[in-house]
């Protein structure tokens, strides 16, 4: 008996010896194995859905854009990725003809003839784009090339075609893309650069359908292994394109990035791993413990871990017990957190009697001043955030260092007068309702909000929370209008103010972009002149005169950039990005020690 | 209750202790209601984190806001879900089961059972969401799905005790007098169902409470104010950070009136059993 299950015993162990995940191997050496952990999970993996930040991230390893961002380079700076060159831009600007690289194909799959990937071709970044413009694609891109490229919105009124062709969308030759624009679009190439904007092969989404979402077919380093609700593990493409790093070219700066280890890539051909595992784990408890026990590589640190992670806040510095056990970057978010007011709601916004109307301007004004930015930053943003009046945030060089500081100035005595003075007090301030997505972060910020406004003698009952399960659910409420006091983020989309004065642009108003339904027609004839135009003093001065405005009207209690703390272990060899570069530098991750890395 | 009742619950000393506790969580709800106790739950009185102290008893939270406050109001909003929960849930629990009970096996008593079987066949989280989802922002979402699920162990109940009453000499007597049906459940059937509806009460209670408390931390419960459940949620972010205060506040309090209560209504049935006090 004893013998019988011995051999059982045997013959359990070797099939699960048999049957399990094959050891990670490279040639007989020990596979290199990066780790990233994210705060939250992608859902769909087809470019022309990939409107998270997760979703974002991965799509930009597994799919080529024309263009990217220089990996090392800040200010960010583009750089032709499966582009030959940078654009050739007509002289209108309305016409830019962009060269397509030769040596570039899809990953081998069996959506493709034998299997074999093919050549990425310009008709592919045609139709890539076409996609988003398609209502079956269910694309959530489309925005970015709206009204702006000749003959697409047509296109798609047309009922979205794919054998008719756009006159503004075309591709001259297998390499060759021509786009005409319905007006000079400076913005062009940095939506380029975007997820969105990746290029997938026909073939693929024919073969596919929804389930591209999770059958991703591209041209990039990774190919997707497996992925789940926890996890996604995606291996090298072997047949990737042979294309050296070059340290000068990707904006190297040895003063402040030689310690990063980053000089052993120069020459060497991506992707420089086997193998890259992203651990989705959106509890922060969860995610630390897993970075500290050195299950995954890198973490952005949840703002409750600050007080244990740095030293000192100005400047950011590690604590003893972090410092030279990790790599270390203190990151200042492309973007800003804002409460708009919005402007629809006769309550406190734009009121057709002239009279209300100043009494409506006097209160969100007298609500700004009761706004403390000093606590907000320090009780959610741990004081490293940076405040700053209206909307032009500091890292955009539009940014004006000597802007309206009074704005954001927290005057308690100021706001009782202004309240006192046009007619408001306990009685007569209205009611109103302050929007966020269910959450114990988003509903602290409630409470702290209004306690300050409690403190300049706003009656607590007269600030109401309005709760939604999901902040899908609260965007869309608030896109429709109905949330008054607004509570959001925005994450610029591409390193260029204009990206953050459409906020404000009238026809945003909502479902757009315009959560405040801010509606001024001089912001609005400045807009429409600056978005044609690059960067330029005169743009910047628009720039300028727009956020004064905001500032003037009370739109908005903004605003503050975060900085977020980025954690990597020191094998680890990168310089990561959550910003604008977003994924793309997954392409160039290198792990020292292999021997290590793998579990 | 009867004298005797009262008699045997004050020889339960397990019993007394659990009133006790529950008289003092009472009186705390009934302070906050009238405005002695918890009114400065939302005000921002000290530092963020502070430790316990003369000011702030069990310390504060990340705001600042006074740890031992908000404790309070969260005891009144335990007690008012409660309360709420266990009258409403109680009446439609014994009007539904006396009426399936008095006509039992007949098409009312089939719709009245078909009914519990739905609702019993739904998991309740997964249906306090839905509720939450479907009646958005609305203050009494989380009440509402309780009581529409809370009901059917109560009329369950009552149904069976109907059931048995109805075939008693008294009640063949109202019968024989020409007594109308509806006047004999309400007059001389459900007035002897008043033991068991003390203590399945004082269970509804509890669950309310518990569930209140689940709920809110989920995001599903209260939508303004406080309750031991948002204090929870708020301590899964502090005590990574090594801040326990509403952490401990919150759970100490939840677990002592649960025990409290629990030791209460195991009492209040010994106490109601007359078979029990007979051994």
């Amino acid at each position: 008996m004893l013998k019988k299950i011995q051999i059982a015993l045997l013959l359990a162990l070797l099939i699960l010896v048999c049957c399990g995940e094959p050891p990670a191997t490279n040639g007989g050496k020990p596979a290199k194995v990066y780790r990233h952990a994210m705060d939250g999970a992608p859902g769909s993996l087809d470019p022309a859905q990939a409107a998270s930040l997760y979703a974002n991230f991965i799509v930009v390893t597994l799919d080529d854009t024309l263009y990217r961002y220089k990996y090392l380079a800040r200010p960010y700076q583009l750089q032709p990725n499966l582009a030959a060159a940078m654009p050739e831009i007509s002289a209108d600007g309305l016409q830019v003809t962009i060269r397509i690289r030769e040596d570039v194909y899809f990953m081998d799959d069996p959506a493709f003839a034998n299997g074999k990937g093919r050549e990425v071709k310009a008709q592919d970044f045609v139709y890539s784009i076409m996609r988003h413009f398609d209502p079956e694609t269910r694309a959530q891109g489309a925005w970015l090339w709206q009204n702006r490229i000749e003959g697409l919105d047509r296109w798609k009124e047309q009922g979205s075609d794919y054998d008719s062709e756009v006159t503004g969308l075309r591709a001259l030759d297998d390499h060759s893309v021509q786009i005409t624009l319905t007006k000079p679009f400076p913005q062009l190439i940095h939506t380029l650069t975007q997820g969105y904007a990746a290029i997938v092969p026909r073939e693929a989404v024919e073969a596919y359908g929804q389930m591209l979402s999770n059958h991703p077919v591209g041209s990039g380093p990774f190919r997707l292994a497996s992925r789940d609700s926890a996890r996604a593990v995606l291996t090298r493409n072997p047949d990737f394109r042979q294309q050296p790093f070059d340290l000068a070219d990707e904006g190297y700066d040895p003063a402040s990035q030689a310690n990063l280890g980053l000089q052993v890539l120069q020459d060497r051909s991506p992707p420089f791993v086997d193998r890259l595992e992203f651990e989705f784990i959106t509890e922060d408890a969860a995610r630390w413990n897993a970075f500290t026990a050195g299950e995954v590589h890198f973490i952005k640190v949840p703002v409750s871990q600050f007080d244990n992670v740095l030293s000192q806040r100005n400047p950011v510095t590690l604590s003893p017990g972090f410092d030279g056990m990790y790599h270390f970057e203190a990151s200042p978010e492309s973007g800003f957190v804002y409460t708009n007011f919005n402007m629809d709601d006769e309550r406190l916004g734009i009121h057709p009697d002239p009279e209300q109307n100043i009494r409506n301007r006097a209160l969100r004004c007298a609500m700004v001043k009761a706004f403390d930015w000093d606590k907000r930053n320090e009780i959610f943003f741990y004081d490293i955030g940076r405040v700053f009046p209206g909307a032009i945030i500091p890292s955009v060089p539009e940014f004006d260092p000597a802007g309206d500081a009074s704005y954001i100035q927290r005057d308690l005595k100021g706001a009782r007068e202004l309240l006192q003075a046009n007619g408001w007090d306990e009685e007569t301030l209205p009611t109103l309702e302050y929007g966020f997505p269910n959450s114990v972060t988003e509903r602290q910020i409630f409470e702290q909000f209004r306690n300050f406004m409690m403190d300049a003698g706003y009656p607590s009952a007269k600030i109401r929370p309005m709760i939604f399960a999901t902040y899908g659910d609260y965007q869309r409420a608030y896109s429709q209008g109905k949330v008054t006091l607004i509570n959001s983020s925005w994450t610029m989309d591409y390193p260029d103010a204009e990206n953050l004065m459409q906020l404000y642009y009238g026809p945003n108003s909502a479902p757009g972009s315009n959560s405040a339904n801010y509606k001024n027609p001089e912001y609005d004839r400045l807009y429409d002149i600056s978005a044609a135009m690059a960067e330029s003093p005169e743009r910047t001065e628009n720039y300028r005169k727009m956020n004064q405005m905001l500032i003037d009207d009370c739109v908005s209690i903004n605003g503050i950039s975060r900085t977020l703390l980025f954690l990597w272990d020191r094998n680890a060899i990168m310089k990561p990005d959550r910003s604008f570069l977003g994924g793309y530098f997954l392409r160039f991750v290198d792990l020292a020690e292999p021997a290590n890395t793998t579990p | 209750m009867t004298g005797t009742t009262w008699q045997r619950l004050k020889s339960d000393p397990l019993g007394v202790g659990g009133l006790c506790v529950v008289v003092l969580f009472a009186l705390v709800a009934l302070c906050v209601w009238s405005g002695l106790l918890g009114q400065g739950w939302s005000e921002v009185s000290g530092e963020r984190w502070e430790n316990a102290s003369s000011d702030h008893w069990f310390g504060t939270n990340l705001l600042g806001q006074d740890i031992l406050q908000r404790t309070l109001f969260g005891t009144a909003t335990a007690f008012e879900v409660g309360l709420i929960v266990t009258a409403c849930s109680t009446i439609l629990g014994t009007l539904m089961g006396a009426l399936a009970g008095w006509y039992s096996h007949s098409w009312l008593d089939e719709l009245v059972l078909w009914l519990k079987g739905v609702l019993d066949s739904i998991p309740f989280y997964l249906f306090a969401a839905a509720v939450a989802f479907a009646l958005q922002g609305n203050p009494w979402a989380m009440h509402l799905a309780m009581i529409v699920t809370f009901w059917t162990t109560t009329a369950r109940i009552i149904r069976g005790e109907v059931m048995r009453i109805k075939e008693r000499e008294f009640i063949e007597a109202a019968r024989a007098i020409g007594l109308p049906g509806l006047v004999t459940v309400f007059r001389h059937v459900l007035p002897n169902t008043f033991h068991i509806l003390l203590v399945q009460g004082s269970i509804v209670f509890v669950a309310a409470i518990n569930t209140e408390v689940i709920l809110s931390f989920l995001g599903l419960g209260i939508q303004d104010g406080v309750s031991w459940g948002l204090m929870l949620a708020e301590s899964s972010q502090e005590v990574l950070a090594g801040h326990f205060g509403n952490f401990a506040a919150a759970g100490g309090s939840l677990f002592l009136l649960l025990m409290g209560f629990n030791l209460l209504a195991d009492a209040l049935q010994d106490a109601l059993d007359t078979r029990r006090a007979i051994r």
